[in-house]
């Protein structure tokens, strides 16, 4: 059968039956994702029509009744191999699918047949071949020569040139030189992405390298130009010197001229007299005349002619001191020493009773090896006698505020003198005692207030000390700070003047509005339009939750603000300032989420009576939750730029309280 | 898919057909994996792939109150190995299969983060040669209404309220590590309206719902009276049973927080399918926690499911992990 099939498919014995050329190379559509154009795999493309596009022959059959019975015997076997496959993979008649397998896959049943079409099948009288939509070709290769590697016809492999050859699958070639081809094309990438990173960082030391040049040239001028100002220096202190001694030489020689002038004309003057006196006849006139001068002329010859030179014209030959010069020039190749480091001031707690913790900063680019660390005991245990020690600080106790980690303590200094430092004593309390034992101290601080990280969920006695060169002070009167929530106390200052702060400290209440045309008493730093007030601003990181109870028909706005949020202004109306807003309209409940003038579309069915006030300055969220029901109501997401203050308003009269110092409830922990 | 063999895809009676309007239809590469030894509830996995350290698999089965194969998507985050996790059941709307949050949502993060295991059901039977059941996009195949029907030719098998109520979590409980004592439902559109009426009607047995977009009062909207009334008849009563705003006129006084997205840009809810403020006026009547979200610009898509699926698992993951 299979001589048949190379009948009805093989070249008519008028061509060159033996020159293996296949009919084009298709591929059966075994993946349907592929293209139809595959043909690259194979490195010796033989001849032919190349596209494989199906349905195209150019061979016409021998004759009808050979091929038809022919046909009938091929066909009887591929529909046996196609019902095994069915049944093998359990599939239904399905039309779509028995002509793929009739399209495809027969090479796996390993046959090495070529394919029918299902027109054959049929027995459809075959004048000419009549190939089905995805009916194979006459003639195609369907085996791969692993010896010339080139597709073949199972024919030719019984037949022709290849009998010997060792033949694979065509598929599995396929198969294989498609991994072969993945590979190298993973290989192409991965060289790719070397290339790339390669690149990139080329491009980085191609920066770093015009920065070390930069710095380099830089160094190295400066260098220069030292040397060459000192030099410049030595030249002209050189030449100075040199006219200094020329004027020295000058002003000596020329003294000697002018003494030698001087006794040069005396010299002459006795001369001439000598000469007058000689021609004087009188005897007793040339003796009157001639005793003095011949006292004179003893006195000149007493004198001392210093005919000697005072000075020698030659100048002295000195050696100018390059040394430094030197030095210079050899420290251009060298590396300089570098600046002294900056010692940072003492930091507050950075300090016990045996140990100091010192830090410094160094300012430039030297190179480093290490630093050396120098001190010396300053002796102060014997007070001066002239200055008595402080008195202790007050602490204000209403303007310190806690959280879960920390508290911020401020205090009066309690002194009219200045004091150089002040110091604060901690004692941590298990079980409410123990308040006598010092746990912490913190030494050095220089201003009235000082931040200190606490540990959660404790409680601790704070107190003060003044500190000055005659010593500690008394302890203040202590103060009781527990860190089981954020606490903060309201700023009456920011209060408008209808918002009223209740004894408490910790409710508000706005009073009826009767006239509004009474003056009222605006502060300074307070709302003038939005009943509101500030809290004291939270200055730790971390969450920190506070509640509000409210009745249920009250109007409001809670949130957190700016300390410099608009005293004229709404809260929520502007970009410092968030807040969750309620108001009763005569329909329904009204919730906004106020930020910038906008909210969000929300309705909320049960009004919440509690709420809970989530602030994560670490995550930058503020959360409302109706606490009764342990819902979430909305959270703002938004990045505080600075640390922000509760904030709190009325818009109609009624009462507002407020709780805080207490740990967030477990049922909104999750968020 | 290996090069060697052909797309093969194990048909049920007769093949799906695809609803004519529908607007998604997923392309996936199916294995066939010998199924496990016959159990009276076998399940086979059809696909399964890592997710966030987690599994993304999907499964098919034999209903017994559907009476035809059903598929449900489940996801297991990396805590499944070790333990047991609660249960996140997720309903989807109109034309959806188990695909399409599974592939679309990706809500995958935030489940693996929070330990939730989260089934996704088909919406409605398939395959059951019902006549007519193909014709529509909003009624029959894609178009469950998680209701029992009681009209016929439905009634054998468009049970979808029984299977998500009941068989669905026996399932679960008895093949994966599910906590079954803690669930909570959520869904988009007709799997909104699922997903209230299931915890409406059983209160306690969700320990927190949440919707999308969510059919909120079908009694009242041209889906609902079309479904229902293919479903249920024309008795009013039966109706009422299965919508979400008559139900809440009765819910006992029990914990149930709703939080419901709303695209303000959805074209359902201006052609007045989806009825959020019946259901809201409802809700404040009766005093039933609701935070109800309008979402400007966001419509009815995956898109906007996608926005905000991650509020809606950290709700749940709220109760579901206290």
């Amino acid at each position: 059968s299979v001589e048949k099939s190379g009948a009805l498919l093989g070249n008519p014995s008028n061509s060159e039956s033996n020159e293996n050329e296949p009919e084009g190379l298709t591929f059966y559509h075994m993946d349907l994702y592929d293209s139809k154009g595959r043909l690259e795999i194979f490195p010796e493309e033989p001849a032919g029509r190349g596209d494989g596009a199906l349905g195209e022959t150019s061979k016409e059959p021998t004759g009808p009744g050979e091929d038809y019975r022919s046909s009938d015997q091929s066909a009887y076997d591929l529909e046996k191999e196609v019902d095994e496959l069915t049944k093998l993979y359990g599939l239904d008649e399905d039309k779509e699918i028995e002509q793929e397998l009739l399209g495809g896959n027969i090479a796996t049943a390993g046959i090495f047949e070529s394919k029918e079409t299902p027109a054959h099948k049929e027995g459809v009288a075959a004048g000419s071949y009549e190939l089905g939509s995805d009916g194979s070709e006459e003639e195609a290769a369907d085996i791969y020569c692993a010896t010339c590697k080139i597709p073949i016809r199972a024919f030719d492999k019984l037949f022709g040139d290849h009998k010997d050859h060792e033949v694979t699958q065509l598929a599995n070639a396929v198969e294989s030189a498609k991994e072969e081809i993945q590979k190298n094309m993973c290989k192409l990438e991965e060289q790719v992405t070397e290339m790339e990173n390669f690149s990139s960082h080329l491009e980085e030391i191609f920066i770093t390298v015009e920065e070390n040049f930069g710095r380099q040239e830089q160094n190295f001028e400066m260098h220069y130009n030292e040397v060459m100002q000192t030099l410049t220096q030595r030249y002209e202190e050189k030449v100075d010197g040199l006219g200094e001694e020329k004027k020295q030489k000058l002003e000596a020689l020329y003294g000697q001229l002018v003494s030698c002038g001087e006794n040069l004309d005396t010299c002459k003057e006795l001369m001439e007299t000598i000469q007058e006196l000689c021609k004087d006849k009188e005897k007793a006139d040339f003796i009157k005349a001639a005793v003095p001068v011949v006292d004179r002329l003893g006195e000149f010859f007493k004198k001392d002619m210093d005919l000697e030179l005072s000075t020698l014209p030659d100048f002295e030959d000195t050696v100018i001191d390059f040394s430094d010069v030197q030095q210079l020039i050899d420290s251009i190749n060298t590396i300089a020493a570098p600046s002294a480091p900056v010692i940072n001031p003492q930091a507050p707690n950075s300090a016990t009773g045996t140990s100091v913790r010192v830090c410094w900063g160094l300012f430039s680019d030297d190179t480093v090896e290490f630093y050396q660390l120098y001190y010396k005991q300053v002796s102060d245990d014997t007070p001066s006698e002239e200055q008595a020690a402080p008195s202790p600080p007050i602490i204000k106790r209403k303007e310190s505020r806690s959280c879960e980690n920390a508290a911020l303590v401020c205090w009066e200094s309690g002194n009219m003198n200045p004091v150089d430092s002040y110091t604060v004593e901690l004692s941590k309390l298990t079980n409410g005692e123990n308040g006598d034992i010092i746990t912490e101290s913190i030494v050095g601080i220089p201003n009235c207030e000082a931040l200190i990280q606490l540990e959660p969920g404790q409680s601790y006695i704070i107190s003060v000390r003044a500190v000055n060169m005659g010593g500690p002070s008394e302890r203040s009167e202590p103060v009781s700070i527990h860190t089981t929530g954020t606490y903060f106390y309201l700023n009456e200052d920011t209060a408008h003047p209808l918002l009223s702060v209740l004894e408490d400290g910790l409710t508000i209440a706005c009073s009826e509005v009767e006239n509004l045309e009474c003056d009222l008493a605006f502060r300074d730093n307070g709302f003038t339009r939005c009943i509101a007030i500030l809290g004291s601003m939270i200055p730790f990181q971390g969450k920190h939750y506070w509640e509000v109870e409210v009745d249920e028909n009250m109007e409001y706005r809670v949130g957190v603000a700016f300390e410099n949020t608009h005293r004229h202004g709404y809260l929520g109306a502007n970009s410092s300032s968030w807040c969750m807003r309620h108001i009763v309209t005569p329909a329904r409940h009204k919730y906004e989420f106020l930020h910038c003038g906008t909210t969000p579309d929300i309705r909320i069915t049960v009004p919440p009576k509690r709420i809970g006030i989530l602030l994560d300055y670490d995550n930058w969220k503020l959360s409302f939750f109706n606490l009764d029901i342990a819902q979430h109501l909305y959270t703002f997401n938004s990045h505080f730029q600075h640390y922000v203050h509760p904030c709190f308003a009325l818009e109609k009269p009624g009462f507002l309280r407020i709780r805080n110092g207490i740990a967030m409830p477990t049922s909104i922990t999750l968020l | 898919c290996p090069a060697h063999f052909p797309l093969l895809r194990h048909h049920g009676p007769s093949a799906r057909a695809s609803p004519p309007l529908a607007p998604e239809v997923p392309n996936f590469c199916i294995k066939i994996e010998r199924s496990q030894p016959a159990e009276s509830m076998a399940l086979k996995q059809i696909s399964s792939n890592k997710c966030f350290e987690g599994f993304q698999k999907v499964f098919e089965h034999d209903s017994i109150e559907l009476k035809c194969k059903m598929r449900f998507g489940i996801y297991l985050p990396p805590k499944a190995e070790i333990g047991k996790c609660p249960v996140l059941y997720w309903l989807s709307g109109l034309t959806c299969t188990e695909q399409n949050f599974i592939t679309k949502s990706g809500f995958h993060q935030a489940a693996a983060e929070h330990g939730l295991i989260v089934v996704a059901p088909d919406t409605s039977p398939r395959g059951c040669n019902i006549e007519g059941e193909d014709e529509s996009w909003d009624f029959g195949t894609g178009a469950g209404f998680y209701v029992d029907a009681t009209e016929e030719p439905w009634k054998t098998n468009y049970r979808m309220y029984s299977y998500i109520k009941d068989e669905l979590p026996k399932l679960i409980k008895a093949n994966f590590p599910a906590d079954s004592e803690r669930m909570s439902v959520f869904g988009h559109s007709m799997g909104g309206h699922g997903a209230l009426i299931l915890a409406l009607k059983n209160p306690g047995k969700y320990k927190s719902v949440s919707a999308f977009a969510p059919i909120c009062n079908p009694v009242q909207c041209p889906w609902g009276k079309k479904a229902f009334g293919g479903y249920l008849g024309s008795d009013l009563t039966k109706w009422e049973a299965y919508d979400a705003t008559h139900l809440v006129k009765s819910y006992p006084d029990s914990h149930l927080d709703i939080l419901i997205d709303q695209g303000k840009d959805d074209q359902f809810l201006s052609a007045g399918q989806l009825l959020p403020d019946n259901f809201i006026a409802a809700c404040t009547e009766r005093k039933i926690p609701v935070v109800f979200r309008l979402e400007p610009g966001y419509d009815h898509s995956y898109f906007f499911i996608a926005t905000f699926v991650n509020d809606h698992i950290r709700h749940h993951a709220k109760y579901l992990n206290a």
